[in-house]
C-alpha cells in the first residue's frame, strides 16, 4: 500500500494544508510553526510505518489503516476538522468513575480526547490542585511565549511516522509544571477518556516539567466509555469506544526531569475494542534524577503500541522501567523501550513481563544504547513471556548497543508456558486446574506489581489482573 | 593499568603475520560480471547445460536485488564490475603425489603452518586444497573411496556425480536467497563437495584451506555437504589470505544437508587479511551458510572462530525440519583496529521436539565493532521446541563497540526459549588475582580470554583448537582491560 492509498494519509495531508491556508496557527510562535511545518514534511515523506521498517517489523497496522478517520482536535479549533470533542456525557462520566483507584487520595484531572475538563467534577475528593503544581492546557501553553519553547523542538532529530504527525497537528493536552523543591502532598491521577461518534484520529500532546529537587507522582488511566449496546462485554472496561466508532489515539508525552528531581509514573491502559492506541513517551533525565515507570496493558483495545524513550542527558541518573502486558482476543500489544545512556555513571533497570491469551500477539523490543562517554554505566533488562494459548504469538527483541568499555550491561529474554511441576504441585494439594493457573499467572505478574510503591494502586492493578484472567479461554 | 594505551597500540600496530603473495602464473578472466562472463566460466569448466542455466538464474536474481541496508555497519561501495570472476593456476595437469605440486605453492602452505605431507602422515587429515579457485590436490581420496565417501572439488562432483549435485545444490540456499548468494550462484568458481553414504561414520576430519591470491580476484566457493541417513562427518574450514591493499570480496555459500539420524559438524577458523590499522584493505567476508536437518534426529553443529577480515558478515543457520533434530552454533569473534563483525545465527524450529543451542562470544579491541544478530523462530508445529542462547561480549579499550540484536519469534505455546546476554570488560579483580599469583598482566589477559572462549574452543577438533588458541593469543596479545 503506498501512502496515497491510505485514506487517513490523505485526510492528514489535506487537513494540514487547510490549516496552513486558513492561517489557523496565527497565534503560535513562528518557531513552533516552523517545527510543525518540518514535522509535517517528514510525515509526508515517511507516511505510516509498514512492516518493512525495522521498528514496526512485527506490528502490521495496515488492517486498521484501511478505515477512514476524521481528524479530531486540530490546532486551529473546529475550523478544519469538524466536530470533535464530544464533551461530557453519562458514558464518559461512568468511564472516568470506573477508572478511579479505590482508597487513593489523588487530585483527579479528566481529559476527554486530550482536552482537560476542568469543571467535570469527577471525584468529590479531588479538592484543590496540590501546592507547587501548576496545571495548564496545552492549548494555552503553546500560545504563551514563555512556554511554547517546550513545543518548538522536535523530541528527537529524526522523528517521523506518528511522532512527526503528532508534532505537525497536535492541539491540546496537559501541561504540568512542578516548582523547584516542591513535594506535592498527593499524586495526580490523570484519566484519559477517548470517545467519538464517528471514526476519529485524536492527537494529544502533553509536557511535564519537574524542576530541581521536586517530586511528582502521576497515575494515568487510559479508557474508553462503555456504551449500553456493547456493555454486555464480560471484560468490564473492554467495550466499544463509541458504539461502532473507532478511535485512533496518537499521543505524545514529553517529560523533563531536572537535577535531583524524582518522578514516579504509572500508566494503566484499559481502553476497549475499536481503540488503536499509539503512545509515545520521551523522558529527559538530568543529573542525579530518578524516573520510575510502571506500565500496565490489559485486554480490550485492538492495538497498543507504547514507545518509551528514556534519554539520560546527564550523569548519575537512575531509571526503573516495569511493564506488564496481558493480551487477549485478537489484540496486538507492542512495547518498544529505549534507554539511551549518553553520560557516565547512570543506572537503568528494566523488567517487562507478558501474558498472552487467545489469539493475541505480544511484541517487545527493548534497546539499551551506551554512548562512548557513558562509562560506568550499569544497564539491565529482562523480558519474560508466558504464552498461555496455542494461537498466541510473541516476538521479543532485546537489543544492546554498546560503545563504552567500562560498563556492566545485560539482558535476558524468555518465552515459556506454565511449569508442569508447579501445576502438579498445586493440583496435588486439591486446587482445581483453573484456579492453579490463575495463581501461577498472579505469581508471574507479582514480580512487576510488587514494584508499585503505592498500595492502593497495586491493589487496583491486581484487581484488574484478576478480572482479565479467563484461563478457561486459553 | 598505566601501559594500557601502549598495549592497545601494540595490538593495533601488529602486522598481519600471513601476508605474502605467491608468484604463480594465473589464468584470469577479464574483470566484470555479465552473461558473457558466466558463459566463459561455465565453458572453461566444461559444465553441463543445467548448471549454466542455474548460473544465469542466479545472475538474474543478482541484478534485480538491491544491497541490504539493515546491517549495523556502513557497507562499503563494492564495484561488482571491477572484480575478476575467475582465476585458476595455469598448470592444468593432475597430480598423483604432492611432489608434483608447484613447490611455490607448497611453500605457501608451509608458511601458513599447514604442511600437507605432515598432515597426511601425522594428523590424518584429508585436505582438499583450494588455491584460488581450482582444487589442486586432494589427499586421502582413495582411502575415503573405500567407504563410499565422496570428497572432491565441486567441479569434479559436477562431472562425476551430476545427479547428486543437481538434486541438492541450491536446495538449502536458493539462487535468490540474498544478493551475495545470487552472486555466488552466478559466478562460483569451485569449492568442495562431500557425500557420506548411509550409515557411514567418516573416519577422519575433512578439511579445506582456502586462500585468496590473485589481486582483484573475488572468491566464490560453493560447498555442499550431504550426510545420508545415520552418517557422521566433521568438516573443517580454515582460511588465511595474503596482505593486499585493495578490498577483496569473498562471497561463499555453504549448504549442509543432514538426513535422518545423520550428524554434520562444521568448524571454521577464519583469518583473512583484516586490513591495516587505518582500516585500509582487508577482506569482505560475506558468506551464506545454512544447513537443514531434513530427517528426524538429525544434528548440525556450526563452530566458528573469526579473527580476520575487514568485515565479517554471516549467519550460519540451521533449519530444524525433522522431529527431534538439533542445531548448534558456537562462535568466537574477535575484532580490532577498524574490523567489523556482524555475525550470529538463525535457528528455524519447524519439527517437534527440536532443540537449538547458541553460544556466542564477542571480543572487541581498538576500534573494532562486534555485533551478534540472531533469530530463533518457533513455528506453530514445533511442539516442545527448546532453545538456549547465550551471548557475551568483552570490551577492550574505550573506542570499540559490542552490540546484540537477538530476535525471538514464537508461535507455539509449548516452546521454551531463553536468551541472555552480558557485556563487560575484563575485571580488574581477575587480573589482580592472577598478578598476585605471579602471573604478569599480559599472560593473565591471555588466560582470561582463553577461559572466556573455552566453551566454543572446546567444540573444535583438536588440531583446530590449537590453531584457534594461537590465533586468539596473537590477536589479543597483551590487551589489559
Amino acid at each position: 500500500m503506498t501512502p496515497q492509498d491510505i485514506p487517513l494519509y490523505e485526510e492528514v495531508v489535506n487537513g494540514f494544508n487547510r490549516l496552513s491556508a486558513a492561517d489557523a496557527l496565527g497565534r503560535e510562535s513562528s518557531d513552533l510553526r516552523k517545527t510543525r511545518q518540518s514535522a509535517f514534511e517528514r510525515f509526508r515523506e515517511s507516511g505510516f510505518p509498514t512492516i518493512k521498517n525495522e521498528d514496526w517489523k512485527y506490528t502490521n497496522i495496515a488492517r486498521w489503516l484501511k478505515e477512514e478517520y476524521a481528524l479530531g482536535g486540530l490546532p486551529g479549533g473546529a475550523a478544519a476538522g469538524g466536530a470533535d470533542a464530544k464533551v461530557m456525557d453519562e458514558n464518559v462520566r461512568a468511564a472516568a468513575e470506573r477508572s478511579r483507584v479505590a482508597e487513593l487520595d489523588a487530585y483527579i484531572v479528566l481529559l476527554v480526547n486530550g482536552v482537560w475538563q476542568k469543571d467535570a467534577g469527577v471525584g468529590a475528593v479531588a479538592g484543590a490542585i496540590p501546592a507547587g503544581v501548576e496545571l495548564l492546557t496545552v492549548a494555552e501553553a503553546r500560545q504563551d511565549p514563555a512556554l511554547s519553547v517546550y513545543f518548538e523542538r522536535p523530541t528527537d532529530g529524526k522523528e517521523r511516522y506518528f511522532t512527526a504527525l503528532n508534532t505537525a497537528l497536535f492541539s491540546d493536552g496537559l501541561f504540568i509544571r512542578v516548582d523547584a523543591s516542591a513535594l506535592p502532598e498527593k499524586p495526580l491521577h490523570i484519566i484519559h477518556v477517548f470517545t467519538g461518534d464517528r471514526n476519529l484520529l485524536v492527537q494529544p500532546r502533553h509536557v511535564w516539567v519537574v524542576n530541581r529537587q521536586a517530586e511528582l507522582k502521576v497515575i494515568e488511566s487510559v479508557v474508553t466509555p462503555a456504551y449500553a449496546e456493547a456493555s454486555a462485554g464480560e471484560t468490564g472496561d473492554g467495550v466499544a469506544a463509541g458504539g461502532n466508532a473507532k478511535i485512533w489515539v496518537n499521543s505524545l508525552t514529553e517529560i523533563i526531569v531536572h537535577t535531583d528531581a524524582k518522578v514516579d509514573h504509572t500508566v494503566i491502559q484499559t481502553p476497549g475494542e475499536g481503540t488503536r492506541l499509539v503512545q509515545h513517551t520521551t523522558v529527559r533525565q538530568k543529573r542525579q534524577s530518578l524516573y520510575n515507570n510502571y506500565n500496565f496493558t490489559f485486554p480490550g483495545s485492538d492495538l497498543v503500541r507504547n514507545d518509551l524513550q528514556i534519554r539520560l542527558e546527564e550523569d548519575h541518573t537512575e531509571t526503573h522501567l516495569y511493564g506488564l502486558y496481558l493480551a487477549a482476543g485478537q489484540q496486538l500489544v507492542d512495547n518498544h523501550t529505549l534507554v539511551d545512556h549518553q553520560k557516565p555513571a547512570c543506572f537503568s533497570n528494566e523488567l517487562y513481563k507478558g501474558v498472552l491469551l487467545e489469539q493475541s500477539t505480544g511484541v517487545f523490543n527493548g534497546k539499551v544504547y551506551v554512548h562512548r562517554d557513558a562509562q560506568k554505566t550499569n544497564a539491565f533488562q529482562q523480558n519474560n513471556n508466558l504464552v498461555i494459548s496455542k494461537k498466541a504469538t510473541i516476538d521479543s527483541k532485546p537489543e544492546l548497543e554498546i560503545f563504552a568499555d567500562d560498563v556492566k550491561c545485560s539482558h535476558g529474554s524468555t518465552v515459556g508456558q506454565f511449569s508442569e511441576e508447579a501445576l502438579f504441585y498445586l493440583r496435588a494439594r486439591g486446587i482445581g486446574e483453573e484456579t492453579a493457573k490463575g495463581l501461577l499467572i498472579n505469581a508471574f505478574a507479582f514480580d512487576v506489581t510488587e514494584k508499585i510503591k503505592t498500595p492502593a494502586v497495586e491493589a487496583h492493578v491486581n484487581q484488574l489482573i484478576n478480572q482479565h484472567i479467563p484461563v478457561s479461554h486459553a | 593499568m598505566a601501559n594500557d594505551n601502549e598495549i592497545i597500540d601494540n595490538i593495533a600496530n601488529k602486522e598481519y603475520e600471513f601476508g605474502f603473495v605467491t608468484d604463480i602464473e594465473m589464468d584470469v578472466a577479464p574483470a566484470g560480471l555479465s552473461e558473457e562472463t558466466i558463459r566463459y566460466i561455465s565453458a572453461k569448466k566444461n559444465e553441463p547445460e543445467w548448471l549454466l542455466d542455474w548460473r544465469l538464474k542466479g545472475l538474474q536474481a543478482f541484478s534485480r536485488t538491491k544491497l541490504p541496508e539493515w546491517q549495523n555497519f556502513p557497507l562499503p561501495k563494492i564495484d561488482f564490475q571491477k572484480i575478476s570472476y575467475y582465476a585458476a593456476p595455469k598448470s592444468k595437469k593432475k597430480y598423483d603425489s604432492l611432489d608434483q605440486v608447484d613447490p611455490e605453492l607448497l611453500a605457501t602452505f608451509a608458511k601458513l603452518g599447514i604442511p600437507l605431507s605432515e598432515q597426511k602422515t601425522l594428523a590424518g587429515v584429508a585436505v582438499d586444497v583450494v588455491f584460488d579457485s581450482v582444487s589442486v590436490t586432494t589427499t586421502y581420496k582413495e582411502k575415503l573411496k573405500e567407504l563410499g565417501i565422496i570428497f572432491c572439488s565441486f567441479g569434479e562432483a559436477v562431472r562425476e556425480h551430476p545427479e547428486l549435485v543437481r538434486k541438492y545444490v541450491g536446495s538449502v540456499v536458493p539462487h535468490s536467497d540474498n544478493i551475495f548468494a545470487s552472486l555466488n550462484t552466478a559466478a562460483f568458481s569451485d569449492g568442495s563437495f562431500v557425500y557420506i553414504p548411509k550409515g557411514v561414520r567418516c573416519p577422519m576430519e575433512l578439511s579445506t584451506y582456502f586462500r585468496i591470491n590473485t589481486e582483484n580476484t573475488g572468491q566464490f566457493e560453493r560447498t555442499l555437504i550431504i550426510a545420508d541417513e545415520g552418517s557422521y562427518v566433521s568438516y573443517l574450514e580454515g582460511c588465511t589470505a595474503p596482505m593486499r591493499d585493495e578490498n577483496q570480496l569473498h562471497a561463499a555459500v555453504v549448504e549442509l544437508i543432514a538426513m535422518e539420524n545423520a550428524e554434520i559438524k562444521y568448524s571454521t577458523v577464519q583469518n583473512w587479511y583484516p586490513g591495516d590499522k587505518n582500516g585500509k584493505g582487508g577482506i569482505y567476508n560475506f558468506v551464506t551458510k545454512r544447513g537443514i536437518c531434513k530427517g528426524a534426529n538429525a544434528k548440525i553443529s556450526w563452530t566458528q572462530v573469526e579473527t580476520g577480515s575487514a568485515i565479517t558478515w554471516k549467519y550460519p543457520s540451521v533449519i530444524l525440519q525433522g522431529d527431534n533434530s538439533t542445531g548448534e552454533f558456537y562462535s568466537v569473534a574477535v575484532t580490532r583496529n577498524k574490523q567489523v563483525a556482524d555475525t550470529g545465527t538463525k535457528m528455524y524450529h519447524i519439527g517437534r521436539n527440536t532443540r537449538s543451542r547458541i553460544i556466542s562470544k564477542g571480543i572487541s579491541a581498538g576500534e573494532g565493532q562486534n555485533s551478534y544478530r540472531g533469530l530463533v523462530q518457533i513455528g506453530p508445529k514445533a511442539d516442545q521446541a527448546r532453545n538456549f542462547t547465550q551471548c557475551d561480549s568483552l570490551l577492550i579499550g574505550d573506542r570499540c563497540g559490542a552490540h546484540t540484536f537477538p530476535y525471538i519469534e514464537s508461535k507455539n505455546n509449548t516452546a521454551t526459549v531463553e536468551h541472555e546476554a552480558t557485556t563487560s570488560k575484563i575485571g580488574e579483580d581477575q587480573i589482580f588475582y592472577l598478578n598476585q599469583r605471579g602471573i604478569d598482566s599480559e599472560k593473565a589477559v591471555a588466560l582470561i580470554i582463553n577461559g572466556y572462549a573455552r566453551e566454543v574452543l572446546n567444540q573444535l577438533p583438536m588440531e583446530f583448537a590449537v590453531e584457534a588458541q594461537k590465533l586468539l593469543s596473537i590477536t589479543l596479545e597483551g590487551s589489559v582491560g
